[in-house]
């Protein structure tokens, strides 16, 4: 923990080490960001151009277009790691950030909101918006982490989870208004792209002035990192001190944000760079951090600059998320310990309660209605098919409806079957890891499937078809190896694995960037890998799924009794005879297999395997092969009405069914964490 | 547990009746008929063979109804007399393709041209659908209507010599060639006026480049066109040369740049096509000393075109083309 002080001489040669490598690596990246670009302007020039401007075009182009980027990437990466570093210190927090939080993704989604319906007050003040969303996220994603309880790890899992929600309603927002919102950033990476000064010239003031304020309080942070007892023992003070150094990590992250969007893992990782030379003091803290986050950006700049290719440009988020997300892995692993009791180890328990219902009525009264909801969901779409003409136009084929109907079909049955492989997954890796908070999509699993995915079709677009699923496969089950491997020290700790996976899928999602901008791919094809989508959804994939679900659910029954037995704790299992390791990788294998087949043909849709079986939980206990069955027909459920929806509503554009259930599933994924946390403390 | 069972059958049993029915009937919609066109008078009416890149389709008789998934095949069809039955994204249509290529009110709209809404399209029971190559929806366009499907950017790209070909294929589908012929030949005697008035006006072998650009992640983005892009191949016709000459032949006809890029340029004529909410070089470089600093910004020699030029169309759109260019530069 970062709270934990320890005093040492305020100058020392580390001090000193930072701050002149710190100035050294953004001299010389500002230099290399200036020569680096679309034109290619000899270094003499750019030497003279800097020694003295004349009114030439190189050098216009230097001071006009190229230095503005820069100057924006130094500001902005100073800002969000300042902000990054007070966040840290009040909420005494290593994991803390403006991104972890969800600052930055509440500050972008009001700003596009704001776009959208106030574009004419967006226009004179988009700070505005940007302060109130990211203060509404901060603030959302405290009371969800479970407030001044909350232990750092949970603070950042409520945090991302926060900013999961506002990023799939802005997708939504840019789906439904892509009109008014097609010149915002791109999928809300993030760039550092300037016309001319006005960004730096907006943005400035305010990141240097406030700066200035957070410099001159450096004693208020000083004093938060005392230990608890002595913090509060000063009373109000603290409370007073924490919201000021809320507001300030607000203005600085809501101002750039508004000007470049959201940027993340600066935040994250910068601050950890300057501590880890053990300066502690505030004053000293601050600007070294705002130079290495300054430094780091730009870095990410240049990298991003560098895999332009002809026709579209990476944006620098992803290039952050690439540099960022593994630090935040380490910081994981290496600040857990102290950080994390045991509470929610072996706690399956959101929601296992005694059963009140034999499961025999239960399991008929599911199948019948998931059997009639997916039956009837085929009536709906562009064009709407009377009841009575249902039945002739599935069983002729002369039907009024037949051509209709016949398209339906098979995406129907796609999402029935990729919907109830996501949902038995997820029951798996969730006894697996003892984790009700585990999916695949939380785990970073069905990014990794669709990265693999992803390669395939662009790094080799002749190979058959049939490779696709193999290469999802192979994607997840790295992703998946990688994820658990590394918790597994921590005990697959629930909170742990979740961030680790959020961490894989970050790093995956900015892979899957890299690929669609180093294949120029237009148009949709690429991006259904990160939505999920079933669209157009043929018997081919149905076969697919099919035989993933024919082989895997019976492998799945038939372990069941071994697999129930891994929601005691290790000893208990073991001590039953059973061998608990390889009991877990099995039914963990399954889970991902599952997924992976999931993700193959209907790209990454998440959040099915972590609701559906949470909510057959109430009625099945842990009893497996219950939990595995009626979980199933909810997640055919979920995700056939979504499908259903996401082709009636807009007709005839359809929406997502991946970006349906993410709107629907991120919130229930933040309720079940509020729940499973509230009833904790209470 | 039995009972968990059943329901597994029960599931089994709908998907297979499902699937049954799926393969009995998926070949019947082909013969769907429709008697509502006009009686074929100087039409051919028998079976046509179309070349696409399937290889070749062949139709019992000339197409009637047909659906359009993309912009360029549209406007062929117009071109040819024929309002499509149903035309994707046709909001944008409006805003991006010329009005002489316009679409009745009777055109329904089957969504994006990414992701055409196949059950739209079946709906409109079409007897002939044109779309761009794509291997994951071809085979349940096909089974909908007949369908044909162009790949516009292998090879060269959308050159000129490719608009022409995709526009007589498409007339051959339709029981048009004539209609085509005409149109084609209308078109070049229409290149010849244009280059007289160039000559009138001084402006024969007038070096240019020509771009469409929009902001795009914050920033100008210029689509520079090069010379196997169908633009510059309609603007070679009147005898006009392209100056945007970069080492790498792209596919799609452009280059994607910023302003960095046009200093190398700035002594050719920059003719631009930017829509009006997004005034790219009106208000964002209005200050930016680079854009100022082009010589052919301070000589005053940009020209913009209407924001409906479309870059990637068929003949209508070269017409277009012609008559917005040569406007500008004569004025």
């Amino acid at each position: 923990m970062s709270s934990v002080q320890h005093s040492r001489p305020v100058f020392n040669w580390r001090t000193i080490s930072i701050y002149g490598g710190g100035l050294t690596a953004l001299i010389v990246l500002f230099f290399v960001s200036l020569c680096y670009g679309e034109a290619s302007i000899p270094l003499h020039t750019v030497v003279d151009s800097l020694m003295g401007r004349q009114d030439t075009l190189e050098h216009n182009m230097i001071w006009d277009l190229r230095m503005p980027r820069t100057v924006i990437g130094i500001l902005a990466g100073g800002a969000l790691a300042v902000a990054g570093s007070l966040l840290q210190t009040i909420t005494r927090n290593p994991l803390a950030a403006s991104d972890t939080l969800g600052i930055n993704a509440g500050a972008y989604f009001v700003v596009v909101l704001g776009t959208i319906f106030f574009p004419g007050l967006m226009q004179q003040s988009p700070f505005l918006f940007a302060v109130l969303g990211g203060l509404l996220a901060a603030a959302a994603a405290y009371f969800m982490g479970g407030g001044r309880t909350s232990s750092p790890v949970r603070l950042a899992l409520s945090g991302m989870i926060v900013s999961m929600v506002l990023g799939s309603f802005t997708s939504a927002l840019h789906i439904f208004f892509s009109q008014e919102t097609q010149a915002l950033f791109l999928w809300g990476s993030g760039t550092l792209v300037q016309n001319d000064w006005s960004g730096v010239i907006y943005a400035w003031p305010w990141v240097i002035g406030v700066t200035i304020i957070a410099l001159v309080l450096s004693r208020q942070w000083d004093m938060l990192e005392l230990d608890e007892s002595t913090a509060s023992s000063l009373g109000q003070k603290v409370g007073m001190a924490r919201a000021a150094g809320l507001i300030i990590a607000v203005l600085l992250a809501a101002v750039i944000v508004s000007v470049i969007g959201p940027i993340g893992f600066v935040g994250l990782v910068a601050p950890h760079l300057v501590r880890l030379s053990g300066i502690r003091s505030n004053r000293l803290l601050l600007p070294g951090v705002f130079l290495w986050g300054a430094a780091l950006l730009v870095g990410a700049d240049v990298l991003a600059k560098m895999v332009h290719n002809s026709s579209l440009e990476l944006p620098t988020g992803a290039v952050m998320a690439i540099i960022g997300a593994p630090w935040l892995i380490w910081l994981v692993l290496t600040r857990m310990k102290a950080a994390n009791g045991s509470g929610m180890t072996t706690s399956m328990s959101t929601g296992a309660r005694s059963r009140r219902w034999s499961f025999g009525p239960i399991a008929i009264i599911f199948t019948v209605l998931t059997l009639a909801l997916v039956l009837l969901s085929t009536m709906f779409g562009g064009m709407r098919i009377p009841m009575a003409d249902l039945l002739p136009s599935l069983f002729q084929s002369d039907g009024l409806y037949s051509a209709i109907v016949q398209l339906r079909i098979p995406r129907t049955l796609v999402a029935a079957g990729a919907g109830a492989a996501l949902a038995i997954s997820g029951v798996l890796i969730q006894m697996a890891v003892r984790n009700p908070l585990a999916d695949a999509s939380i785990v970073g699993v069905s990014s990794g499937a669709g990265l693999g995915a992803m390669m395939v079709i662009i790094l080799w677009p002749g190979l058959p078809v049939f490779l696709l699923p193999i290469a999802a496969i192979v994607g997840a089950g790295i992703a998946a190896a990688i994820v658990f491997s590394l918790s597994w020290k921590k005990g697959l700790n629930p909170s742990a694995v979740v961030l680790l996976g959020i961490a894989m899928s970050a790093i995956a999602g900015a892979g899957i960037q890299v690929l669609i901008v180093r294949g120029a791919v237009y148009g949709s094809s690429g991006f259904i890998w990160l939505t999920g989508s079933t669209y157009a959804r043929t018997w081919d994939q149905v076969k697919i799924i099919g035989v993933f679900l024919l082989i895997l659910i019976p492998l799945a029954w038939w372990l069941a009794r071994r697999f129930e037995l891994l929601v005691f704790d290790d000893n208990s299992a073991s001590g039953l005879g059973l061998n608990v390791r390889r009991t877990r990788l099995l039914a963990m294998t399954v889970g991902v297999l599952l997924a992976a087949g999931a993700v193959a043909c209907v790209g990454t849709v998440g959040f099915i395997g972590l609701i559906a079986p949470h909510m057959v939980r109430l009625l099945t206990g842990n009893k497996l092969r219950r939990s595995m069955f009626l979980s199933a027909l909810v997640g055919a459920v979920m995700l056939v009405l979504a499908d259903t929806i996401g082709r009636t509503v807009m007709a005839p554009t359809e929406i997502p069914s991946g970006l349906l259930i993410a709107i629907i599933g991120t919130p229930y994924f933040l309720y079940l964490m509020y729940r499973s946390n509230w009833r904790k403390s209470a | 547990m039995k009972k968990s069972l059943n329901g597994f059958l029960l599931l089994t049993v709908l998907a297979l009746a499902l699937t049954g029915c799926g393969k009995s009937s998926s070949t019947t919609d082909t013969n769907e008929k429709t008697s509502s066109g006009s009686t074929p008078t100087e039409e051919t009416a028998g079976p046509v063979t179309v070349k696409h890149s399937g290889g070749e389709l062949k139709l019992d008789k000339p197409a009637k109804r047909v659906v359009t998934l993309e912009w360029t095949y549209t406007e062929d069809v117009v071109a040819l007399g024929v309002q499509p039955v149903g035309s994707a994204d046709n909001a944008n249509y409006k805003v991006y393709v010329t009005p002489e290529a316009a679409l009745d009110d009777t055109v329904t709209d089957v969504g994006t041209r990414d992701e055409p809404n196949l059950e739209a399209i079946a709906a409109l029971k079409p007897d002939l659908i044109i779309a761009n190559s794509n291997s994951n929806i071809y085979d349940q366009l096909n089974a909908i209507a007949p369908t044909l499907e162009y790949d516009l950017y292998t090879g060269d790209g959308y050159t000129y010599d490719k608009m022409t070909e995709t526009f007589n294929n498409i007339a051959v589908a339709l029981g048009k060639e004539d209609q085509a012929k005409k149109v084609l030949d209308e078109l070049d005697q229409h290149y010849v006026e244009a280059k007289d008035k160039l000559a009138a006006a001084d402006k024969s072998e007038f070096h240019y480049v020509l771009t469409q650009a929009f902001t795009y992640q914050n920033a100008a983005s210029l689509r520079m066109f090069t010379d196997n892009a169908v633009v510059i191949g309609t603007l070679a016709k009147v005898g006009l040369v392209n100056d945007w000459q970069p080492d790498k032949i792209e596919g799609y006809g452009f280059s994607t740049v910023g302003i960095e890029s046009l200093p190398a340029v700035q002594d050719s004529n920059f003719i631009y096509i930017t829509q009006p909410d997004d005034d790219v070089f009106g208000t964002a470089m209005k200050d930016n000393s680079v854009w100022k600093g082009l010589n052919f910004v301070k000589d005053k020699r940009t020209y913009q075109l209407d924001s409906t030029t479309w870059t990637f169309g068929g003949p209508i759109s070269s017409k277009a083309l012609v008559d917005g260019v040569v406007g500008a530069i004569t004025q």
